[in-house]
């Protein structure tokens, strides 16, 4: 009896309000609003300057370049531009802009506005725009002329590859409207966060509406965007609505079904998946992730200011030698890393490039160098580097009987890489390594990598990007981003002078297929010496609430490439 | 008594020279700085961040950064905010208005509980509502309240009888003004209670050792003895002596107005002055975090400085030093 009304009383809460709708028409339809979550404030709404992805996941959609990329084969295609042709040296590009696009403020877009913004915005030495740094070739910029009011001309000082990719996908701004701030010098403070909504002025699907400090950003629907359906002018949705929520209030919300769309983490599948009938809704598993994480070691020959080396001259004598970087490699259980800190949700990475990146991963890596987990093999190749248990504490001693000891440095706040450096921190001790483990702020991180060199050996991730050219900063010896050894005079590793040559040379080859040829022998190159030891990429989960119609999933792009054909089912 | 309340005031000049030199001093020897993210950063070049650098004055030293500072606090100019490229006053005055109004519900909560609570406790020494209060009070002592709000979190997310975290609902904008209060209402339920129940503890367990000591006191028996009505006793002879600790706390509550809610408004969502000043600490975004230091040093002085006026009007025998 009691039990029977114990029943009846809790099955009320178990079925509150969502049991899941039959949508009668799978039709596209106007109207409605997505709901999305974002983890922290926009910093502003200023797409040229900004730097942080609390930015950009917002003014990707009010701003557009003239190429966008396609989600499947990842080559560029038409989106302000309808098409382009180059000379044959690669030198000489033009582009025809479409004629019936429109500012949301109902002015005309024209060849002036691409002019100006590279022009007065790219290279423009007081606006702060990595963009910039990219497209700056050898020194020099790419000079940009207006043919007529819809063609383009981009002249090139000497060819470049990742050209397409990168000018195109450069976010185009209204002349008419930031002019006067460039004149003033004062376009860094335009578009800041209390800009009125009609000042933030775009060609994209929306448009700012509103925006609420600390609660949320809506777009509304731009009703001028020049794509269309075989219904009408795209996008079908009213309203995007932009929640600014925690991790622990995003996943409520989502479970309460107050937003439409949530990043699932390998550790919330668990509690999200027995709910996806229920709730109605889907988790998709869009693949591999873009970024890495990898564990260095410093190898920095450097003379600090008293004529040393920065760390322990024994101590970097033995991380510059490659078997014992590829000990370490055989020693890191990366089956036990995706099991534990993943849920089983990621992959083993094998390359610095991503397997995401179809265009230029290099196969060949996983065959060739797999470090598959083997503690014996990293005793051994240990002992090869001159290391044994001196005085039987089962900790490896230097040939004069010192002990083998190094710090292993992560920054705080990233979960997943913390859990991740345990593991290493374990799997080292199992083969008589002494690691001292801790966690520093990132700014202290950054600080002791690229300025003091002091550290031993660190767990970092970087964010990854289809160019490998991107990378140059990272890979060629003199990059300030060479964790490894930055800012090197000339290349100290043979493979590193190999790889220099690779990215100077592969810069200048406009054959895709010859180029990638390039890319990977740096890939073969770096899982060989082992500069940086990558351990394993996560891979993007995604819960959609099914009464989102239109979606289609992609590696690259994830769930909202097609926002404008996004609708809200009926 | 005005004379003394000015002195009061023009005392705070050093006080807070000497905070804000430290907050400076620490805030810049720690290692990196606002831009070390973008160093970070493999599509920035060296030079774009040295120009950042210079435009945000990060090359010059410590002291010149200071002088500077100072110099446009004496115009009332906070500075920037790097990160949101936009006066710090501008930012802080979008985010005040949430943080009071949440601390102000959570003190009332507080307050309007733990008085009588502990009254109840101080008339009933050592019976069982006394002890079935100290049991409750002790458990909220020990609970931290970043957990507590965590846990109501995982209670609202099976249950769904409260929003989870936010200053309202979707759909806010179209609803009537009725209901957008009652939405707000709603979504203040849970920080309310998390900071309130947390604080209340230490209140409830001062005012009833207050309460009966002074309950304990000869002349309280005495007027008992004199036939004094209860209530009469209780307002006359009691409540006065016993409030004096109380109000030293009402003081410092005042103090904590706008930073005492910071942990729980991160983790509820709470669109107030915790989360950005938990990020602008952590991404050193150097004007932000000096401007919620020279905020909480002033409300702690302001603060101290309102308890011992009231402390004035409550106790004829306290009298401030004019020296």
């Amino acid at each position: 009896m009691y039990k029977r009304f114990f029943i009846l009383l809790i099955l009320p809460i178990l079925f509150l309000n969502f049991n899941s709708k039959v949508y009668s028409d799978e039709k596209p339809a106007y109207g409605g609003t997505l709901r999305l979550s974002t983890i922290s404030d926009p910093k502003s709404f200023n797409p040229v300057i900004a730097q942080e992805t609390s930015t950009t996941s917002i003014t990707r959609y009010i701003f557009e370049g003239l190429l966008d990329q396609d989600v499947d084969t990842l080559e560029m295609k038409p989106h302000l531009a309808e098409s382009w042709t180059k000379d044959k040296d690669g030198l000489v590009w033009e582009f025809s802009l479409k004629k019936d696009i429109q500012w949301n403020d109902g002015t005309p877009f024209t060849a002036d506005d691409v002019v100006f913004s590279y022009n007065s915005l790219v290279y423009n030495e007081n606006i702060p725009c990595s963009a910039r740094d990219i497209l700056t070739i050898k020194g020099k910029n790419i000079k940009v002329e207006k043919v007529d009011d819809h063609t383009i001309r981009f002249t090139l000082p000497s060819p470049f590859a990742p050209f397409l990719r990168t000018a195109g996908m450069v976010e185009i701004l209204p002349k008419h409207a930031y002019e006067k701030y460039v004149n003033e010098n004062k376009f860094n403070f335009a578009m800041s966060l209390n800009a009125k909504p009609e000042e933030i002025i775009g060609t994209g699907p929306f448009m700012l509406s509103e925006y609420k400090p600390g609660q949320s950003v809506i777009l509304k629907r731009n009703p001028l965007y020049w794509k269309k359906s075989e219904i009408g002018r795209l996008p079908y949705l009213d309203k995007i609505s932009f929640s600014i929520y925690g991790d622990e209030v995003a996943i409520i919300q989502f479970q309460q079904k107050n937003i439409d769309i949530y990043g699932v983490r390998g550790t919330d599948y668990p509690i999200l998946k027995p709910l996806e009938n229920k709730n109605d809704f889907t988790i998709y598993n869009l693949g591999p992730a873009f970024g890495s994480n990898f564990l260095t070691f410093n190898l920095n020959t450097s003379k600090n200011a008293d004529g040393g080396s920065y760390i322990d001259k024994r101590k970097l004598d033995l991380f510059r030698k490659v078997n014992f970087r590829k000990a370490i490699a055989h020693a890191i259980d990366k089956e036990f890393i995706i099991d534990s800190v993943f849920n089983g949700f990621a992959q083993i990475q094998y390359s610095p490039v991503s397997p995401a990146n179809t265009l230029f991963h290099n196969k060949e890596t996983e065959k060739s160098f797999p470090y598959e987990y083997d503690p014996e093999k990293s005793k051994t190749l240990l002992s090869k580097c001159g290391l044994k248990d001196i005085n039987g504490d089962k900790i490896l001693d230097y040939p004069d009987g010192t002990t083998v000891e190094f710090n292993l440095f992560t920054n705080s706040g990233n979960k997943l890489r913390e859990k991740i450096c345990e593991i290493i921190r374990k799997d080292l001790e199992t083969i008589g390594l002494k690691v001292n483990y801790r966690l520093l702020e990132f700014n202290y991180i950054v600080e002791k990598t690229l300025n003091t060199y002091d550290w031993d050996s660190i767990v970092l991730g970087f964010t990854g990007s289809i160019e490998p050219h991107f990378g140059a900063n990272v890979w060629r010896s003199n990059g300030h981003l060479h964790m490894w050894h930055p800012k090197q005079e000339k290349p100290d590793f043979p493979f590193e002078s190999e790889i220099d040559n690779i990215f100077n040379n592969a810069l200048e080859i406009m054959d895709d297929g010859i180029r990638k040829k390039h890319y990977d022998k740096w890939q073969i190159l770096a899982a060989d010496n082992l500069p940086l030891i990558y351990t394993v990429v996560s891979q993007m989960l995604t819960a959609v609430d099914n009464r989102l119609g239109n979606v289609k999933p992609k590696t690259n792009g994830g769930v909202l490439h097609n926002i404008e054909e996004i609708y809200i089912k009926k | 008594m005005g004379r003394v309340i000015l002195r009061r005031l023009f005392t705070m000049v050093p006080l807070l020279l000497l905070m804000s030199f430290f907050t400076f001093l620490f805030l810049s020897l720690a290692p990196g700085n606002f831009l070390s993210s973008i160093r970070m950063n493999p599509a920035y070049s060296e030079e774009t961040i040295e120009m950042l650098e210079k435009q945000y004055h990060l090359d010059k030293d410590i002291v010149t950064r200071y002088l500077i500072w100072i110099k446009d606090i004496v115009r009332l100019d906070f500075g920037y905010s790097f990160t949101f490229k936009r006066p710090v006053g501008e930012i802080i005055g979008s985010r005040l208005l949430y943080t009071l109004l949440l601390s102000f519900s959570a003190f009332l909560f507080t307050w309007l509980i733990a008085i009588p609570l502990g009254i109840i406790c101080a008339l009933n020494r050592n019976k069982f509502l006394d002890k079935f209060i100290s049991i409750f009070t002790f458990a909220s002592l020990s609970m931290p309240s970043f957990f507590l709000a965590l846990i109501l979190l995982y209670f609202v997310s099976i249950t769904n009888i409260l929003p989870a975290g936010g200053f309202s609902s979707p759909g806010f904008e179209d609803m009537s003004l009725i209901n957008k209060i009652l939405d707000v209402l709603k979504h203040l339920i849970i920080p309310t209670f998390v900071i309130g129940i947390t604080s209340m503890a230490g209140l409830i367990r001062i005012t009833r050792g207050n309460f009966s000591e002074i309950l304990s006191k000869e002349y309280v028996i005495a007027a008992k003895a004199r036939g004094i009505g209860n209530f009469r006793v209780f307002y006359l002879h009691v409540l006065k002596n016993a409030i004096n600790p109380l109000i030293t706390i009402f003081g410092y509550n005042i103090s904590s107005l706008l930073s005492g809610a910071a942990l729980t408004e991160i983790i509820c969502s709470w669109p107030g002055l915790g989360s950005i000043m938990l990020q602008a600490a952590r991404s050193q975004d150097i004007y932000l975090v000096m401007t919620s230091m020279l905020i909480g040093g002033v409300m702690l002085i302001l603060g101290n400085l309102t308890a011992d006026i009231l402390l004035v009007f409550n106790d004829k025998r306290i009298k401030i030093q004019t020296a």
